[in-house]
């Protein structure tokens, strides 16, 4: 059975499938469970009978198919493949290309922005479409509609046509991730701003002030909190590194892991609770180095190491 | 250290410290003194100024969407007008000038392929269908379609090509006329237009990427996913196949056009052990055995190909048509294949329906009535059930 990837309820409102008029699996061709072997490998088709030199014995209880033949009159059918790529063995996915490829022979002519300039788009990626079309299309072959999609989709916006509109909305993601804009902190009535931060185990909540530049790290001043002259320069590094230590009061909770950690959870903390206050200085903050959230954690100790790496040491025997 | 010798080791370092430069400054004059304070207050005085000024402007509003100025270039508008204004002056001016007689436009091919009637020697000799391989590289099995020998390459002669490609015209008509499948192959690169056009003129498939070794000797588990349809004389669908369609084995072509027999071996032995016959266009390097119809030609020129691929599409559109045109009198010009039968309409489907119902009931009723029913019967019905 072919896997269908849902999505969840939520991110169902803007779907962009519900424009594209292609059903999700279009290829819903229902085969039996065991194949028939033809039944004579030597005819090219099942009708051209002279080469067989004697006709077929047709016994008396033979089933459905004598009656027929006796009734006289049978239907004038033949079967032909739905589509005309049917011995690529994937007749969806040429087809797709093919009427790409048609639509952009068509409008090769319109007037092109420039190579940066067309509107970022993030095309289905290769499992989707595999989703969608139900065979398995390799990478190397999607890659050749994905070209064709941005060759059209630098097409000059004021002269885009409805049609080619239409075809690169079929292969645009369900939701487009370029449309995400990062939600900006906010500064409540009291002027407060909070930011949480988060490095090793420690976690840290900041609420940055206007002010002269007082700092309370649960209920400590910075030199009751940290030791170290270099961790309380982390602390407040986002204010150090933007010359704002004496305009703004910071009062933090910070809870869990080290000193190290404890200190640059709340570099994190204040420089995002800062950037609610200015959000003009996220690139500053960002070469600062404020805004990034270290992933690195403990890792974890394996069997048969001593700790995550170290090996017992080697005994001959 | 003997203390006498201090005096004489560090001399005035010892003695006397220098005096500071700030208490030298503070010595010399009031009035400096107060000046540089003076300057010192108002820098630090501006510098705060400066400090809450841009804290201000940072908070204002528009510097959190601030995206800074880029060059663009012509506004929409602009590109709009241009492109329509190129258009009109190109009506208008088109036809200035000087008559040029017809040229060669390479996407005429394409777009209007020539029909077997328009196939003339010169067409042929434009589009370099006579120039063959090395002489070195020859399959002597073509000696008979060699016209000569000129700078080393063998020439194809153009007659027999020319009566080779009408004959194999005849055939695809032929095979049009009489309803089957054909097949065009161009798997070389550039080639894939051509097919394509062909196919479609021909109503038949088109095969332009590498060939699945056993899409006809194991169709059935290659082409299982491609689907299949049942059309009528007039070539409209047919409901009522589907469930036969449905356990159908994999079609297979009834006739396969190769552009390129060189690197379609294996496809052309698949139609030979399936008895499909082939048109193959044969150059002087091929082996003219591998196809049922050679075409004598250059299969190396994309011009020669689109010529030849051209004429067969053509001569399987006039087939085409000629059968639709056969069917509109009543004539049908080929058998069903067997075992199809006719369709089940909606008749049918309800007297199977109602007679599984009735099975099913007297099953139920055998049941219920009496366990004394002879053993025998009740098998019987079993065993009909089994059948239906």
């Amino acid at each position: 059975m072919k896997k269908i990837a849902w999505l969840p309820a939520g991110l169902r409102g803007n779907l962009q499938w519900t424009q594209c008029p292609r059903a999700i699996i279009s290829n819903t061709f229902p085969r039996g469970p065991g194949f028939q072997a033809p039944k004579n490998q030597f005819s090219t088709s099942n009708h051209l009978q002279a080469s067989i030199a004697a006709p077929e014995v047709r016994f008396k209880n033979q089933g459905s198919e004598g009656d027929e033949l006796e009734g006289g009159a049978v239907f004038n059918a033949r079967l032909v493949p739905n589509s005309a790529s049917y011995f690529t063995a994937q007749p969806i996915f040429t087809d797709d290309l093919l009427k790409l490829q048609n639509i952009l022979k068509r409008y090769a002519n319109l007037p092109v922005l420039k190579p940066g300039d067309a509107p970022r788009v993030a095309w289905r990626s290769l499992a989707d479409y595999r989703n969608l079309v139900g065979e398995t299309v390799k990478a190397a072959k999607y890659s050749k509609i994905v070209e064709v999609l941005h060759r059209l989709n630098h097409i000059h916006p004021s002269l885009m046509p409805q049609e080619v509109q239409e075809a690169l909305n079929e292969y645009k993601r369900d939701v487009n991730p370029y449309q995400n804009q990062a939600k900006l902190g906010h500064v409540n009535t009291l002027g407060k701003a909070l930011g949480v931060g988060r490095r090793k185990s420690s976690s840290a909540r900041a609420w940055v002030v206007d002010g002269t530049g007082e700092v309370l790290v649960n209920g400590k001043t910075l030199t009751e909190a940290f030791g170290r002259i270099h961790d309380r320069e982390s602390a407040i590094w986002a204010l150090k590194c933007t010359n704002r230590v004496d305009k703004y009061n910071v009062w933090a909770l910070v809870s869990g892991g080290g000193t190290t950690g404890q200190a640059e959870a709340l570099t994190l903390a204040v420089g995002k609770a800062l950037l609610a206050h200015e959000p003009a200085l996220k690139p500053a903050l960002r070469r600062a180095g404020c805004m990034t959230r270290d992933p690195k954690r403990v890792e974890r100790k394996k069997p048969g190491h001593v700790k995550a790496r170290k090996m017992p040491a080697w005994v001959k025997r | 250290m003997i203390l006498r010798n201090v005096a004489i080791r560090h001399g005035r370092k010892a003695l006397a410290a220098p005096i500071k430069k700030s208490l030298l400054r503070t010595i010399t004059t009031e009035t400096l003194q107060q000046e540089t304070e003076a300057i010192e207050h108002s820098l630090m005085n501006h510098s705060k100024e400066t400090h809450s000024i841009e804290a201000n402007f940072n908070q204002l509003p528009h510097t959190s969407s601030f995206i800074p100025p880029r060059t663009n270039g012509p506004s929409s508008q602009e590109v709009k007008e241009a492109f329509h204004s190129k258009y009109q002056i190109k009506a208008t001016t088109d036809r200035l000038g000087s008559q040029i007689d017809p040229y060669y436009q390479p996407h005429q091919l394409i777009i209007d392929p020539p029909k077997p009637e328009d196939v003339t020697l010169e067409l042929l000799m434009a589009s370099q269908s006579h120039l063959g391989h090395s002489t070195s590289l020859w399959n002597p099995m073509n000696q008979r379609y060699i016209f000569g020998v000129r700078q080393g390459i063998h020439i194809i002669s153009l007659e027999t090509t020319a009566a080779h490609l009408r004959r194999a015209a005849k055939v695809v008509e032929g095979v049009a006329y009489h309803g089957g499948l054909i097949l065009f192959v161009g798997t070389r690169a550039g080639q894939g237009s051509c097919v394509v056009k062909a196919a479609e003129l021909a109503q038949g498939c088109h095969l332009f990427e590498k060939w699945i070794p056993g899409s006809i000797t194991n169709g059935d588990q290659i082409l299982a996913k491609c689907g299949i349809k049942a059309i009528d004389m007039h070539d409209k669908e047919v409901e009522g196949y589907e469930e036969k369609i449905a356990d159908w084995s994999a079609l297979k072509p009834d006739l396969v056009v190769c552009l390129n027999p060189l690197e379609n071996y294996i496809l052309l032995h698949e139609c030979g052990l399936n008895n499909i016959p082939t048109i193959g266009v044969i150059d002087t390097d091929a082996d003219p055995t591998w196809v049922t119809y050679p075409i004598p030609a250059n299969d190396d020129s994309l011009r020669c190909i689109q010529v030849i691929a051209g004429v067969l599409g053509r001569a399987g559109e006039s087939g085409q048509k000629k059968r639709l045109k056969a069917a509109e009198t009543g004539k049908v010009t080929w058998l069903p294949p067997p075992r199809l039968g006719n369709p089940k309409t909606e008749e049918d489907r309800k007297r199977e329906a109602e007679l599984r119902k009735n099975k099913r009931n007297l099953g139920l009723a055998q049941d219920s009535v009496d366990k004394r029913t002879p053993r025998g019967r009740k098998k019987e019905e079993d065993d009909e059930d089994d059948d239906l």
